[in-house]
């Protein structure tokens, strides 16, 4: 089984509470089930046979997980909570036992999977569905290429695995990043920037387990936006800085980091640490279509705790957060990129 | 009275309680009850690492009001079902168990922070929330609980009061209960109650103090103002290696004894020293006895006690300075020593033999438990700390530990020889001055000793408990109690 790469998170977090306190849908569902220690006891119970995939309420948990990382990331061990999860998922659907939601969510991706180019050059900007969706976060960034001085080849289209990786569908997973890279060869890109950090790490990450290799290198747009040089001529002011889950809990990229600074942007702190993730749920990255309450609920969870929810400016590293803050959490939200654009 | 999920009566129940609380607010599910059937007890972890399933409730709750919990009292008291109130299930005595079924009353939806009453230096807040997101609160404000136990991430604040728990800086700002003003508390008929608003009065018994340590079996605590503490502009940390833990012992209790105030003090015997200290700092530490300490508070203040105490370190009992640095170690690794890879682990059997005793009497006691767990088990490692001190005395955090292939592989056989140790040890702490226990609390793991304990006041304990919960509903068979 999946699992079974994962004897270090099992045996360890299944009794373990260290990190609770951080679990982020186990704080605002208010439940034991929705921890690390729980799923790995329950997951653990597969091999005594105290627990099944048979038990619909078990799975459901399963694809109840925000996956932010953030219990890993903290862990004085760091064991990989996160990827026993999703290694769970992996087994869940080989078992054929997933919710019917998660099977047409992934039908879907599946179906999704195609690309079109559209432009000249070798720099190719993947302009991703969730990215597309937020016309502000695209207007920014085509202005940062103008900046630039690049015209990029834009490149859009469906899923390039992450989603289809996270319900579990690794084979899937792997067959859309094989096709992606294909078709990035195809296209003669040698430079490829990225907006959705959930897409940056399939590519950086996910890719190299499945031993997909990529033509090109992949830069975040915040990356790019610091290594061309862009010149911003105003300072960004005061922010509340939110960093995505991938890139704080997964990647340990600190291209956000810098770029706040180039920008000469006052982080105020926000919350009342610097533990908590704060997070939407990006890191599951379809779980606002699979389970918009939890989503609502962790948005409301995070404006609870703004300064001046009205006031605040926050400024976070994805559109899916984003989008989940405004629309639930109704705070004033932009992205790094959209601010980067806005101090030029 | 056990429920059968399929029964009518069932039904009507969860009918009750979704209309008091909401359907949102009432689990039923097998994953939901799962969650709520271990916590950090080992005899269910070991259940639970065998595949042995442990006693589940029938319904879990949520309330998120006072009166939610109110009303689930009152349902609970008409059909005579268990309440068993759950809070971050951290507990390591089995208090948390529904070990009769009915229903377990998760309290954590009950987490709001009323913020600090910056005249008064308190704080309200409900009980259900997790104390390290009460400490973030009051932190953000400036302030302090000052209660900073391991358990801190995963503990509810309603978890210590119900067991009386503490946290490292307990010399100076004192265990939960010394921290407290007042609760409110649902009583098992489902009235809410208020303590009077401040702790020090003439006013006749204190309530605050019969529900605290309670455990669950009086009522619900569902409410508490706390006193808060400025952040102090210094906290400085200073580490000794003596040649033995006696030597050691007697410098601590003399610092104690000089009242200079330390708000922290840990001493680890030599063994665990060796395994343990050693293992988390990361550095060797092959013999003697480590010591820490720490003062806060004003900044020259602070330097002049520690002056004072060096001076009892070094000059009177000879300690081997390990400097600032060697405390600040143990005040970062603080937690560390709670995480797996430095705690101990299924299917290792192992547990805390809490107690607390005055300096007269605390050496004769580690001696003696060391003596019978040796003596009695020679499979098992005794190792001891000595974690919380007061001006009278300290705690005893003794452990004892088998190996995983000297635990038989029968769990009846090995939950015999686990109970067989806390007979020996227990009861020979007691016998030489010890209390079970200082901050851990009865449970189901203990009960059997509480009879011991009171003596001839246990009628007068079990008179109470008649009294407020007269058809044995409150978390029935913890605290030596009666069960269903």
């Amino acid at each position: 089984m999946h699992i079974d790469k994962f004897e270090d998170a099992i045996m360890n977090c299944r009794f373990c509470f260290m990190c609770r306190h951080l679990s982020a849908v186990g704080n605002v569902r208010f439940t034991e089930v929705d921890t690390p220690r729980i799923r790995a006891a329950m997951i653990y119970g597969l091999r005594t046979g105290t627990n099944s995939f048979d038990d619909e309420d078990f799975v459901e948990a399963l694809y109840r997980q925000d996956l932010s990382a953030c219990c890993r990331h903290h862990c004085v061990n760091h064991f990989d909570e996160n990827g026993l999860a999703l290694a769970v998922r992996a087994d869940v659907v080989e078992a054929g036992k997933a919710p019917d939601a998660v099977k047409k969510l992934a039908a879907k991706f599946e179906k999704s999977v195609g690309w079109k180019a559209d432009g000249k050059g070798d720099v190719a900007w993947f302009l991703d569905e969730t990215t597309a969706s937020d016309k502000s976060a695209v207007a920014a960034a085509k202005k940062l290429f103008a900046a630039a001085k690049v015209s990029p080849k834009v490149i859009t289209g469906g899923s390039v695995g992450k989603a289809l990786k996270v319900l579990g569908y690794i084979a899937e997973a792997k067959s859309a990043a094989e096709k992606f890279a294909a078709f990035l060869e195809a296209e003669g890109v040698k430079t490829l920037v990225v907006s959705n950090p959930a897409a940056l790490n399939a590519l950086k990450q996910d890719y190299p387990e499945f031993g997909v290799k990529l033509p090109c290198e992949v830069k975040s747009m915040a990356g790019f936006a610091l290594q061309s040089k862009v010149k911003f001529t105003k300072a960004a002011g005061e922010v509340y800085a939110l960093a995505d889950d991938f890139i704080r809990n997964y990647q340990g990229c600190a291209c956000m980091d810098k770029l706040l600074d180039a920008l000469k942007a006052v982080r105020k702190p926000f919350g009342t640490n610097d533990e908590e993730t704060y997070c939407c749920g990006e890191g599951a990255v379809v779980l606002d279509r699979l389970h918009p309450e939890i989503v609502k609920a962790l948005a409301e969870y995070v404006a609870a705790r703004a300064d001046d929810p009205k006031k605040d400016r926050i400024v976070v590293g994805s559109v899916y957060t984003k989008r989940a803050l405004v629309k639930y959490g109704k705070l004033n939200v932009i992205t790094v990129e959209e601010l980067a654009a806005s101090c030029l | 009275m056990k429920i059968k999920p399929e029964s009518y009566m069932f039904e009507m129940i969860r009918t009750e309680l979704t209309d008091a609380i909401g359907d949102e607010n009432v689990d039923v599910k097998f994953a939901d009850k799962f969650g709520h059937s271990i916590d950090y007890y080992w005899i269910p972890e070991m259940w639970h690492d065998r595949g042995k399933e442990c006693p589940k409730a029938d319904f879990v709750v949520h309330p998120g009001t006072t009166e939610e919990v109110a009303k689930i009292m009152k349902i609970a008291t008409q059909y005579k079902i268990p309440v068993v109130p759950w809070g971050g299930g951290s507990g390591s005595q089995g208090g948390a168990l529904p070990i009769y079924g009915g229903i377990v009353l998760d309290t954590k939806r009950m987490n709001k922070f009323y913020g600090v009453d910056r005249e008064s230096y308190t704080v309200r807040c409900q009980t259900g929330i997790i104390a390290r997101h009460l400490e973030w609160n009051c932190n953000k404000e400036g302030f302090s609980t000052m209660h900073l136990p391991a358990s801190i991430s995963c503990a509810t604040i309603g978890g210590f009061l119900a067991h009386r728990g503490t946290g490292v800086l307990s010399t100076k700002y004192g265990k939960i209960e010394d921290m407290v003003m007042s609760l409110e508390v649902v009583t098992p008929s489902g009235e809410i109650i208020r303590t009077l608003p401040v702790p020090r009065h003439a006013s006749g018994p204190d309530l605050t103090m019969l529900f605290l340590g309670s455990e669950g079996t009086l009522g619900v605590i569902t409410e508490v103002t706390l006193k808060v503490h400025p952040q102090p502009e210094a906290r400085e940390f200073r580490a000794y290696i003596f040649k033995d833990f006696h030597t050691a012992m007697q410098a601590g209790a003399t610092l104690m004894r000089s009242r200079l105030g330390p708000c922290a003090m840990r001493l680890y015997d030599e063994t665990e020293t060796k395994t343990h200290v050693s293992k988390v700092f990361g550095i060797d530490l092959d013999k003697g006895a480590y010591l820490v300490f720490g003062f806060d508070g004003r900044k020259d203040i602070v330097a002049s006690q520690m002056k004072y105490a060096r001076e009892i370190m070094e000059k009177q009992f000879k300690g081997k300075d390990l400097g600032a640095k060697g405390g600040e170690w143990w005040w970062e690794n603080k937690y560390k020593f709670f995480y797996p890879g430095y705690m101990f682990h299924v299917p290792q059997a192992f547990g805390t033999l809490d107690t607390v005793a005055d300096f007269a009497h605390i050496e004769r006691v580690y001696w003696a438990m060391k003596n019978v767990v040796n003596k009695e088990f020679p499979d098992a490692r005794f190792i001891g700390h000595f974690s919380h001190w007061y001006e009278w005395g300290c705690m005893l955090y003794a452990r004892f530990i088998f190996p995983g292939d000297k635990v038989p592989p029968n769990e009846r056989e090995a939950a015999a020889l686990y109970n067989a140790v806390w007979d020996k040890a227990i009861r020979a702490a007691i016998a030489n001055g010890g209390v079970i226990n200082e901050h851990h609390g009865v449970g189901l793991k203990l009960g059997r000793y509480v009879k011991d304990l009171y003596g001839s006041a246990m009628p007068v304990l079990e008179g109470i408990k008649k009294q407020l919960d007269p058809n044995c509903i409150m978390n029935p068979g913890k605290l030596g109690f009666a069960g269903c």
